[in-house]
């Protein structure tokens, strides 16, 4: 380190008397202005340089503490510089040595806070003393950087406002994870993360998506925030896939319960665990993919498998396995946002726990799917304002089938969901979103309503 | 005695230093360079200084300058000028992205490559698919998202402040570089 700085103002010396050298030539041309605004403009890129070297100097001292990073720095710095074009300004080069973690040397901190939240306002049209306002969702996380490759990801939710015994609303850990980049271009994650499947599990954020709230597809059949813990690897090629892989915990069919209502809301959401002292017996894989190789086009799906009794005494359903699968597309060209999502979901050997079941009006169902298709038209745009109306149609059921109960003692299969959404998103920014949209339902009327919604994220 | 109080401020100074900021660094600025000139022999740093009017221009021109001031550099083989490459970084959701833009004499875009990155989520700007599209355009594009421009989903926040980071690179060049380089 010493010898470093005692070279330091040598160099500097000869910086400079290089620099000032041309310039008594330069002066002697004198009429020839462009050579003498040249030679300015190069005088003013060393003494660029030169600033930027002494402001080095001067932080050297208090970087010394921390030295090894320091050190490694100042000494492949030159080996660089020699490897430049011969002929090319030397004193202007230090901007191509080798980076650290910024180019443009930017303050960049380890730290990120970032957050969302959204707002909603529902009237139900067939019984307005339903209606209800409540603050939805208040999130925050941070993103701290260890290392060049290594960094912790958090995000952490409140839904409904007040999370209390007395209250409805819950605090939870929605994203924990340790993630570590191996090549650019793949890398390891670990710890709880969301389940990429679908186009909203994993961007779930309110500017995001269109409509005050998610769309039933991707809440009662993929049950977004859709989290599991375990660790996965993730990649992306230079013809334009991302993919990802993993092994996690799964949902804990052994809390399913046949009296609530819940199970026929979202089956999977029913029975997840969110790595709340999850009984982890029995591991889930995933694999999903993404083609984004035209610009504008996405087109991927994904699977997630596993059994899902948890091999608990006793409980009659510990070879349930659940299998679910997904497809969807997007296009988003011009104005115009297209997209279009299926999925379906079976849990075999149900039987059994069905048969203890019977007489509750919620057994677990043996096959359940749903679909959508959405468009959205960008009708007008200024400096990140925005305003699109869109249109959505989706078709779901959350359970199609049960396995069969003998003596007709069995629950019929529901009768699958139809509705419309229509409405407008209001981008004030890019991250500032007010909606309103009407949902009505093709045979379930009393369910029709009208939302509004206000949501952020930064 | 009181200079011990120094030793722990100093290394408090020190920690910014210390702990790297995350970052996938897919190409050098030398690498760009390169990449966009493979017949230069040399690049020429051209200091960027702003006079008032020329800022007005680019306020006008809706290209205010961004986070930082952009490095830039002339190729050139011998005497003669083949373009500029151009260094910025714009913010993609709340982190830094670096990138290199490379401009032929007439101020058309030869190339636009992503040097860091370092997002938990929308590296797939660095897709070739969609850097191309902006390939052949001049200042005189409209370079938005959504419009000549497409969108990757999952990575809007990226291509739209990578996009309008770009417009304001051409805005440059078509307000300062063109008119002083003469």
């Amino acid at each position: 380190m010493r010898a470093a700085f005692s070279i330091r103002p040598v160099a500097m010396a000869i910086t400079l008397a290089l620099a000032l050298g041309p310039l008594p030539t330069a002066y002697a041309a004198g009429n020839d202005e462009a050579a003498l605004r040249a030679e300015v403009a190069e005088l003013r890129a060393q003494l660029i340089e030169l600033k930027h070297e002494v402001q080095q100097m001067h932080a050297a001292p208090a970087a010394a503490a921390a030295a090894a990073a320091t050190a490694t720095t100042a000494s492949t710095a030159p080996a660089s510089a020699a490897t430049l074009p011969a002929n090319a300004d030397a004193a202007s080069l230090p901007g191509a040595a080798p980076m650290q973690s910024s180019i443009l040397n930017t303050a960049a901190s380890a730290t990120t806070l970032y957050g969302y939240g959204e707002m909603n306002y529902t009237r139900p049209t067939k019984d307005k003393s339903a209606t209800q306002a409540d603050l939805a969702r208040a999130v925050f996380g941070f993103i701290h950087a260890f290392d060049e490759n290594t960094r912790i990801v958090s995000e952490f939710e409140w839904e409904h406002a007040v999370a209390s015994a007395s209250d409805q609303g819950e605090a939870e850990v929605e994203q924990l994870y340790i993630e570590h980049q191996l090549q650019p271009n793949y890398g390891l994650r670990a710890g709880l993360m969301l389940i990429p499947l679908g186009l909203l599990n994993e961007h779930h954020e309110p500017t995001n998506y269109y409509g005050v709230y998610r769309n039933f597809v991707e809440t009662a059949i993929i049950p977004s925030t859709w989290r599991e813990g375990g660790v996965s690897i993730y990649g992306n090629t230079e013809f334009g896939l991302n993919w990802s892989a993993g092994v996690t915990t799964g949902p804990d069919l052994s809390k399913w319960d046949p009296t609530s209502p819940e199970g026929r809301e979202s089956p999977l959401g029913s029975i997840h665990q969110e790595l709340q002292l999850a009984k982890a017996r029995d591991p889930s894989v995933f694999a999903a993919a993404n083609w984004q190789g035209i610009p504008g086009l996405t087109v991927g799906g994904g699977i997630f498998t596993g059994k899902i009794g948890q091999g608990q005494p006793g409980f009659l359903a510990n070879h349930a396995r659940l299998l679910l699968g997904e497809g969807h597309v997007r296009w988003q060209t011009g104005p115009f946002d297209l997209s279009a999502l299926y999925t379906r979901g079976t849990i075999s050997d149900t039987e059994n726990l069905n048969l203890t079941f019977i007489g509750n009006p919620t057994p677990a169902p043996k096959a359940f799917w749903g679909g959508y298709v959405q468009g959205a038209w960008r009708a007008w745009e200024h400096d990140g304002a925005a305003i699109a109306p869109f249109v959505r149609y989706e078709e779901y059921n959350t359970a199609a089938s049960y396995e069969a109960i003998p003596l007709g003692l069995g629950v019929d299969p529901l009768v699958t969901s139809k509705l419309w959404t229509a409405g407008v998103n209001y981008w004030l920014n890019p991250n500032v979103v007010f909606k309103a949209d009407y949902q009505q339902f093709r045979s379930e009327s009393d369910r029709n309503r009208f939302d509004l919604g206000i949501g952020f994220q930064f | 005695m009181q200079l011990r109080w120094l030793i722990p401020l100093g290394a408090a100074a020190a920690l910014p230093a210390y702990h790297a900021a995350y970052a996938v660094q897919y190409m050098s600025v030398e690498q760009a360079q390169r990449a966009a000139f493979a017949q230069a022999d040399g690049f020429v740093d051209v200091p960027l200084t702003l006079t008032e009017t020329q800022r007005r221009a680019l306020d006008q021109a809706e290209a205010a300058l961004s986070i930082s001031a952009p490095k830039i550099w002339q190729a050139r083989t011998g005497q003669k000028n083949l373009g500029w490459l151009i260094v910025d970084q714009v913010i993609g959701k709340a982190e830094a992205i670096s990138y290199a833009l490379a401009l032929d004499n007439d101020g058309k875009i030869i190339a636009l490559d992503v040097l860091e990155y370092r997002e938990t989520h929308g590296a797939e700007i660095r897709l070739p698919a969609w850097r191309k599209q902006f390939v052949g355009k001049t200042a005189q594009d409209s370079l938005r998202l959504d419009s000549d421009i497409r969108n990757i989903s999952g990575a809007t926040l990226s291509c739209r402040h990578l996009t309008d980071g770009v417009r304001r690179l051409v805005q440059l060049y078509a307000q300062v570089l063109k008119p002083t380089s003469g």
